[in-house]
């Protein structure tokens, strides 16, 4: 697993590359705890090179989920492959997360 | 061996008894008169007797088994001079006891003067049988086959000596001569083999000093005696066994001689290979005691000490890096913390930090010089394996030509050991650590074990079929049945995220939840609310979890309450894995696609809005699969998952069957396409299959 993070005035974006699963989501966890991340307005989540996620990836977006919403950090899912996607809408997280197509629409939100 | 004891046992009265024939032939020799009748006896005889006591007691020193005991020579020796050492004491006892009774009573000596001298004679053989014997062992210590032929032809050769004085004196004196002399020629040979004097220590030489000049002071005390009496007018006594005793005593005296010589130059020598012990002893000692220390720190120490004491070192500091951060970065001995580092940046701009170097001579390198130490040697001596650089030892002699290869060699062998423990250490605290996961995972699998039922719901209205397997590392796969009155079956399926004991924690929790919750409600105005909806369920789970579940953590589950009086059932998901049907009217197989969100993301009241109830009603010959992520996200060799549609299609071809073989088909098929790639996750697979309403009929 490979997480990159660039960033720009109001948005910052992790890009995800490879298999997040137990021992990668710790890495997650960690980019996802720094303190300066609520300053921004968006967090775009590139899920371009997500190949697969397990239960304890899910649980560490679901875990910043309460802490983003507090901060009106918006928390965006962009390019997700469909396997990657069909296990965030089994768990129905479709509904409570906000995951669109492109980094387009993405920027655009 | 058991022969020559015998013979042992059997010589000891032999010689005795020939020792009094000897005693007697001796007296009648020089008193003919005490037995009138028999007369004097000739001198064969009381050679040949003679010679038979000599044979009995060499023989019987012969059999003996080795006085040796291991590497105790200091002990043989003192076994010798105490032993014979005290029998030449007796013998100068004797000898003044003799002298003062010929001046006391000078008319009745002869016959006690007799006595004596034929007890001194037999002391003098026990002597020199015990002397050769104990001999025998330093000589054959650590021998060759070819020493050992040689000395068992000298003892031959000694033994035929005996014969030689009762051969008729026609034997030409010049061969005997040359016999004899041969003979010592042999002995002097067999006196060079001093091997065991290596094997002293410094202490243990001299004491071998010591007791060898103490063999050769008894054997001079004897032959002292000897000579005197030889000329002595009042004994009358007949010629000794002489070829025999000189060339005995000649040998005794001579490997003595030569033992005490060679020990003695060696003495000079002994320093060095009790340092080179010392040294071996301390690596041994250093071994042992890393083995039962605990932390690399203590190690550390070891080596330390171990090291100056054993190179003699008058200054010594010890740098290593940390390992994990912790605290021990090294210690210094006689030498300041300030210098220690101008010797390091030194060697860091020589570009010797932390090789292997060597440096005999410091006052004559100008960087060295310009520090101004008061060292003249110093040796530096990495830690390091082939993984990584541990630190390393720095030691340094006042004076020049201090160390010497073997320094350098012993601290190698030193540091190795002790980078080898420092690695064994880290091995052994990760094993524990992975005894107490897998220690862990055991418990937590025989939890998760325990909360699978064992025994399936049985009715004529439907069947089930039930598959559980835990992967090696626990997840969290549950799933749970509850009679409820009125014909109706509750089934729970559900997976708590995470793995291990925590995740186990949470199937007992929510199985708890699961029995709490599915309680016949006493104020229920109707039927229907007697038992909570499944939407209203999850809902109370949710709310249930939500202060016990940590933050990351969540649970899918979906519940079944299947009427089968009306032949309905109600469901709700909550995140859990979509539930797979064979519709026996349509002849067709999909899956429920409906939504659900997981037990505890939304930890408030909102949560109620994010799951549905699914009403149904079924027909006999519907086929239910329910399971868990773990059937569909399995592996094959390619890295694909076993999927949706497989599984499908698998319900597709087996939905006529029954139940059981239904299950059966669909995880052989699983095994075939997961063959041979490890389980990732728990696999738990449920297969229902409803039945034509029947009347009761027990089973």
């Amino acid at each position: 697993m490979k997480i990159n993070q660039h960033t720009t005035d109001h948005t910052f974006t992790l890009v995800l590359d490879g298999e997040l699963d137990a021992s990668s989501s710790v890495l997650l966890d960690t980019e996802l705890n720094q303190p300066s991340i609520l300053e921004y307005q968006k967090v775009l989540i590139d899920c371009q090179k997500l190949n697969y996620i397990s239960s304890a990836g899910l649980g560490v977006f679901i875990s910043h989920l309460q802490r983003f919403q507090d901060a009106n950090v918006k928390l965006v899912f962009f390019n997700m492959q469909e396997k990657v996607h069909n296990v965030f809408e089994i768990l129905g997280l479709d509904s409570l997360l906000t995951i669109v197509p492109s980094q387009a629409e993405a920027t655009a939100i | 061996m058991s022969l020559s004891r015998k013979s042992s046992s059997f010589m000891q009265p032999f010689a005795i008894l020939s020792w009094v024939g000897l005693l007697v032939c001796t007296l009648l020799y020089a008193r003919p008169a005490l037995a009138p009748g028999v007369g004097t006896p000739p001198g064969w005889l009381l050679l040949g007797v003679q010679a038979v006591f000599a044979a009995a007691v060499f023989l019987q020193e012969r059999a003996r088994p080795d006085r040796l005991r291991g590497l105790d020579f200091v002990g043989l020796l003192r076994n010798l001079v105490f032993g014979p050492g005290l029998l030449a004491t007796v013998c100068v006892v004797l000898h003044l006891v003799e002298r003062l009774l010929k001046a006391e009573m000078p008319g009745t000596s002869p016959l006690l003067f007799t006595v004596l001298y034929t007890v001194n004679v037999g002391l003098f053989i026990l002597f020199l049988a015990r002397t050769n014997y104990s001999w025998r062992s330093l000589v054959l210590f650590r021998s060759s086959a070819r020493l050992r032929r040689i000395w068992e032809w000298f003892e031959l050769l000694l033994g035929f000596t005996l014969l030689l004085s009762l051969v008729p004196r026609s034997l030409p004196y010049s061969l005997t001569t040359a016999l004899l002399g041969g003979l010592a020629v042999l002995g002097v040979y067999i006196s060079s083999h001093q091997k065991w004097v290596a094997y002293l220590n410094r202490r243990q030489k001299i004491q071998a000093v010591l007791l060898q000049s103490g063999v050769i002071v008894a054997m001079g005390i004897f032959a002292a005696y000897f000579l005197q009496t030889q000329y002595d007018p009042l004994l009358v006594a007949p010629a000794p066994q002489h070829a025999f005793l000189v060339l005995n005593a000649f040998f005794a005296a001579f490997y003595a001689f030569m033992g005490l010589m060679v020990t003695f130059f060696n003495l000079p020598t002994a320093g060095v290979f009790e340092q080179k012990r010392e040294e071996i002893l301390s690596l041994q000692r250093l071994t042992q005691l890393i083995q039962k220390s605990q932390t690399p720190e203590e190690v550390y120490r070891m080596l330390f000490d171990s090291a100056i004491q054993t190179v003699e070192a008058d200054a010594a500091w010890l740098e290593v890096e940390s390992i994990d951060n912790s605290e021990y970065t090294g210690q210094h001995y006689h030498v300041s913390p300030d210098q220690a580092a101008a010797i390091q940046r030194l060697l860091t701009e020589y570009n010797l930090g932390h090789i292997e170097y060597l440096n005999n001579d410091l006052q004559n390198s100008a960087g060295f010089r310009s520090l101004e130490l008061p060292y003249g040697s110093l040796i530096v001596m990495p830690l390091r394996s082939s993984k990584r650089q541990y630190g390393a030892l720095y030691m340094l002699k006042e004076q020049r030509q201090g160390f010497d290869r073997e320094n350098l060699s012993i601290l190698q062998t030193f540091t190795s050991q002790t980078v080898l423990s420092i690695e064994n250490l880290q091995l052994m605290q990760a094993s524990i650590q992975n005894q107490l996961v897998q220690e862990e995972l055991k418990i937590a699998s025989s939890v998760q074990d325990s909360l699978i039922p064992k025994d399936l719901p049985i009715d004529n209205w439907f069947e089930i079929s039930s598959h559980a397997q835990a992967a090696k590392e626990v997840g969290g796969d549950f799933y749970d049945f509850l009679h409820l009155p009125g014909r109706r079956l509750a089934v729970l399926i559900g997976d708590v995220s995470g793995k291990g004991i925590t995740a186990a924690f949470h199937v007992a929790q929510m199985k708890g939840i699961f029995h709490a919750l599915m309680q016949e409600n006493p104020l229920a105005r109707n039927e229907r609310e007697k038992f909570p909806v499944p939407s209203k369920f999850m809902a109370q789970a949710n709310n249930a979890l939500a202060r016990c579940l940590e933050k990351a953590a969540f649970i899918t589950a979906s519940l079944y309450i299947i009427d089968y009086e009306h032949g309905g059932f109600v469901f709700a998901r909550a995140g859990h894995c979509h539930t797979l049907y064979y519709h026996s009217i349509k002849e067709e197989v999909s899956y429920f696609h409906t939504a659900g969100l997981g037990l505890g993301i939304i930890r408030n009241d909102s949560y109620e809005k994010h799951i549905k109830n699914q009403f149904y009603d079924y027909n006999p010959g519907d086929v239910m699969v329910i399971y868990t992520d773990g059937i569909v996200e399995a592996r094959n060799a390619a890295g694909e998952e076993y999927g949706e549609n497989r599984l499908l299609l698998m319900l597709e071809r087996t939905y006529y069957m029954d139940a059981a073989v239904i299950k059966e088909k669909i995880l052989a098929d699983l095994e075939e396409f997961s063959r041979g790639q490890p389980m990732h996750d728990d696999q738990t697979l449920l297969v229902i299959k409803f039945r034509a309403s029947q009347p009761d009929i027990p089973l």
